[in-house]
């Protein structure tokens, strides 16, 4: 009985895990069902239409360009904290820089920088245009990708190749470069491309930063997907076919790029040539500080412009704060902010959950599966993937409530769940949960007492990401609520492409907040529960 | 009593017959051996955590009950291993408390802590109560692991290269204390080790390479 009732549960656990990383392909699937005839004029007129190739290379260049310059950086400043021995220094510091939303970056560079700014100074970073986007994904990417480094740090025998190197009479930085930078970059391949497919198909960031004439690619998908007008079906159909092409093309490029560095690096090693990076890079040292400055600066600019200080005014004076934007707009953000409270505390709740699930039964089953299987929903583009669950969602007539949102942020919550738990949740002794069972104790207890003990802070980390992802979700939220579910991003979205500079600083406030809160509240729980194994 | 009837561990290409074996209370039986051949696969089936690489056959009998195949938890076998693994998010009088077994005398969360304190202060370790596994020394956490064991009221004790990574004093001195408890408490032991200066003199030894032979389908 007990038997049959384990195998029960396990192919349960199965289907509901197997059920969730499928649904980025279900909805590709879907998405790549055409809803009109195809017609060769449909593609005719798809591919005359102005402006496309221009937005293609642009789209193109800047999610291959962003994701790599991130990239790079990361691993300079990763390096320089490794060599001066404060690794521990700068994890700490990673947690409210991940936090800030995408577009509560984008609003803070162009209140800080762009034309019109507080500085009263055009510094020359426009208010749309690839620069300032660009920009955005680089200061988004960094705290990633050094997130990502960080967890393959303590996989990787880094110390010891450096020892070894040096013992060869390298200089530490050429090691770093030599030794480490290969495999690191390697390793790094499916957060580069999670980080790539993100660029490609972000709408909300590219609307309010991105550039006007041509659009960037994914906005025009966006709007060609969302349109009723005649003909436009047909382009969403195409636009979405080469999104994917692109993304194909992305990961050939990242591919190439790849093979590149690795020639380049084992060249310049038997060569034994000098080069620049290695004496420049201790400036990147201040990338992490002038990051807190500048994330610090935003979140005061908008409580500054949310409480109604007037920069612009002849003289502009702390005396003329005040709350009454915020009494006026209370009840008008009380329920997207209650939205966004409850799908992303459930989102990121369930996501953890199902990504421990996932990773116990591997476990159970001695065998882990590629990465890439559960953190499709991440490197495939976001906007074919959910093309296809509103088509489904609508097939069903599930009507528009929260619960449909909360199951459209899930694979996105449950794959960087898994992608902060796989490492701690490998990195428990096997043995702990031995000699609690030596002491007594049933498997699930053992498991419960022990292993979930022991990976507390890393869930409490992971909760904490999920939470913040789902938080920023605006394409899913948006298609699968068709506007009647709104949230703080969705709200953010449409006042932030107004001109009322008050309420966007009150919006992005808002969605800024949110995550930041549940880093905070994430960093007072892992203090409270010790040991650690990581996250 | 703990007693191993027709023990046998098959490799693909070798194989060892081992005699019966009994140890009794208070006894201490050494394992040894060459490395690979099988001590601490022989250590781990006795717990009950069958390996995968072997076959082993055989009976144990613990006090007169055949728990060959009892799942580990209901064996009450108690683990001490070179790698002392105390939970590190546990502090010491916790550890201990966990391994407490379940009755009705230590049924409520005060009760367990203070059998747990009690055990401490038998051994003069109450002011390392509250310190957390990552704040012992190596000697502190060897001691502490096996009081933690044997709070569990173990009926048989399965010592696997227990103090292998202390320095030679501290090795030495926490060797005599820990068969002292030992046979102080009537438990019948099982130590795997490579080392000679580990076995105490009156250890009874039994070494796996006696009884090791090749396969004759490998020999063909």
């Amino acid at each position: 009985m007990a038997t049959k009732v384990r195998r029960l549960g396990l192919v349960c656990g199965w289907s509901l895990v197997a059920g969730i990383s499928m649904l980025p392909i279900l909805g590709i699937v879907v998405g790549l069902w055409p809803q009109e005839p195809l017609t060769f004029a449909g593609f005719e007129s798809f591919l005359g239409y102005q402006g496309l190739t221009t937005s293609i290379v642009m789209t193109l260049l800047t999610a291959i360009l962003s994701s790599l310059i991130s990239l790079y950086i990361a691993f300079v400043v990763y390096s320089q904290y490794h060599l001066s021995q404060r690794l521990q220094s700068f994890e700490k510091y990673l947690a409210p820089l991940l936090s800030m939303p995408h577009l509560a970056i984008a609003i803070g560079l162009v209140f800080l920088f762009s034309d019109g700014s507080i500085f009263f100074v055009d510094s020359g970073l426009p208010r749309k245009g690839l620069a300032t986007l660009t920009l955005t994904i680089v200061i988004k990417e960094v705290p990633f990708f050094l997130l990502i480094f960080s967890a393959l740090g303590r996989q990787l025998p880094i110390k010891n190749w450096l020892l070894q190197g040096k013992a060869l009479g390298y200089q530490a930085y050429r090691c770093w470069w030599f030794l480490v930078f290969p495999p690191l970059l390697k390793q790094s391949r499916l957060a580069l491309l999670a980080a790539t497919a993100y660029t490609l198909s972000v709408v909300d960031v590219s609307l309010l930063v991105g550039p006007n004439i041509p659009e960037l690619f994914a906005v025009s998908v966006y709007r060609w997907q969302t349109s009723f007008a005649d003909g436009d079906q047909v382009l969403g159909f195409w636009s979405n076919v080469l999104l994917l092409l692109l993304l194909v093309v992305s990961v050939s490029l990242l591919y190439a790029h790849e093979k590149l560095a690795f020639a380049g690096c084992k060249s310049l090693a038997t060569q034994g040539r000098r080069f620049l990076v290695g004496r420049i890079s201790p400036i990147f040292k201040a990338w992490i500080p002038l990051s807190g400055v500048l994330t610090a600066l935003m979140i005061l600019v908008f409580v500054l412009w949310s409480l109604g200080y007037d920069w612009h005014s002849s003289r502009p004076s702390f005396s003329q704060l005040s709350t009454v934007l915020w009494r006026d707009e209370w009840l008008f953000f009380a329920l997207p902010l209650q939205n966004s409270l409850l799908i992303a505390g459930l989102a990121g709740l369930l996501g953890v959950a199902l990504a421990l699930l996932a990773l116990e039964l591997q476990r159970q089953r001695g065998q882990y599966w590629p990465d890439y299987y559960w953190l499709l929903a991440i490197i495939l583009p976001q906007l074919s993937m959910v093309l296809g669950w509103q088509i489904l969602h609508i097939w069903l007539q599930g009507g528009y409530h929260s619960g449909w949102i909360v199951l459209s942020h899930l694979p996105f919550t449950f794959a960087y769940g898994y992608l902060v738990l796989k490492g701690p949740f490998q990195n428990v002794d096997e043995r702990y949960e031995l000699l609690a069972a030596s002491f007594g104790y049933s498997l699930w207890q053992s498991w419960w007492l022990v292993r979930f003990r022991l990976l507390l802070p890393a869930i409490f980390t992971g909760l904490a990401i999920a939470f913040s992802v789902s938080v920023a979700q605006y394409i899913p939220t948006i298609m699968i609520g068709a506007g009647r579910v709104t949230t703080i991003t969705t709200e953010a979205v449409v006042i932030g492409t107004g001109s009322q500079q008050n309420l966007i600083a009150l919006y992005v406030l808002l969605q800024s907040i949110l995550p930041f809160m549940a880093f905070f509240i994430a960093a007072l729980l892992a203090r409270r529960f010790r040991g650690s194994v990581g996250g | 009593m703990l007693e191993v009837i027709d023990c046998q561990i098959e490799a693909k290409t070798w194989c060892i017959t081992l005699p019966d074996i009994q140890v009794h209370k208070g006894e201490l039986l050494v394992v040894t051996g060459p490395s690979g051949i099988g001590k601490s696969t022989l250590l781990h089936w006795l717990l009950g955590n069958n390996p995968q690489h072997v076959s082993i056959k055989g009976q144990i009998i613990l006090s007169g009950a055949n728990i060959t195949d009892l799942p580990i938890e209901q064996r009450q076998v108690g683990l001490l291993m070179q790698d002392v693994l105390l939970f590190p998010h546990l502090d010491v009088q916790d550890n201990i408390c966990f391994a407490l077994p379940k009755s009705q005398q230590l049924s409520s969360k005060k009760q367990r802590r203070a059998a747990a304190m009690d055990l401490l202060e038998q051994i003069n370790l109450a002011h390392l109560a509250v310190r957390y596994p990552q704040n012992l020394s190596g000697g502190e956490r060897s001691r502490v692991g096996l009081i933690r064991a044997l709070a569990n009221q173990p009926q048989v004790m399965l010592l696997d290269e227990p103090f292998a990574a202390l320095d030679p004093n501290t090795r030495q001195q926490m060797g005599a204390w820990a068969f002292q408890q030992l046979a102080q408490q009537d438990i019948p032991s099982v130590m795997v080790s490579h080392d000679v200066e580990d076995i105490p003199v009156s250890a009874q030894q039994l070494c796996l390479a006696d009884y090791y032979h090749v396969l004759e389908s490998n020999n063909q």
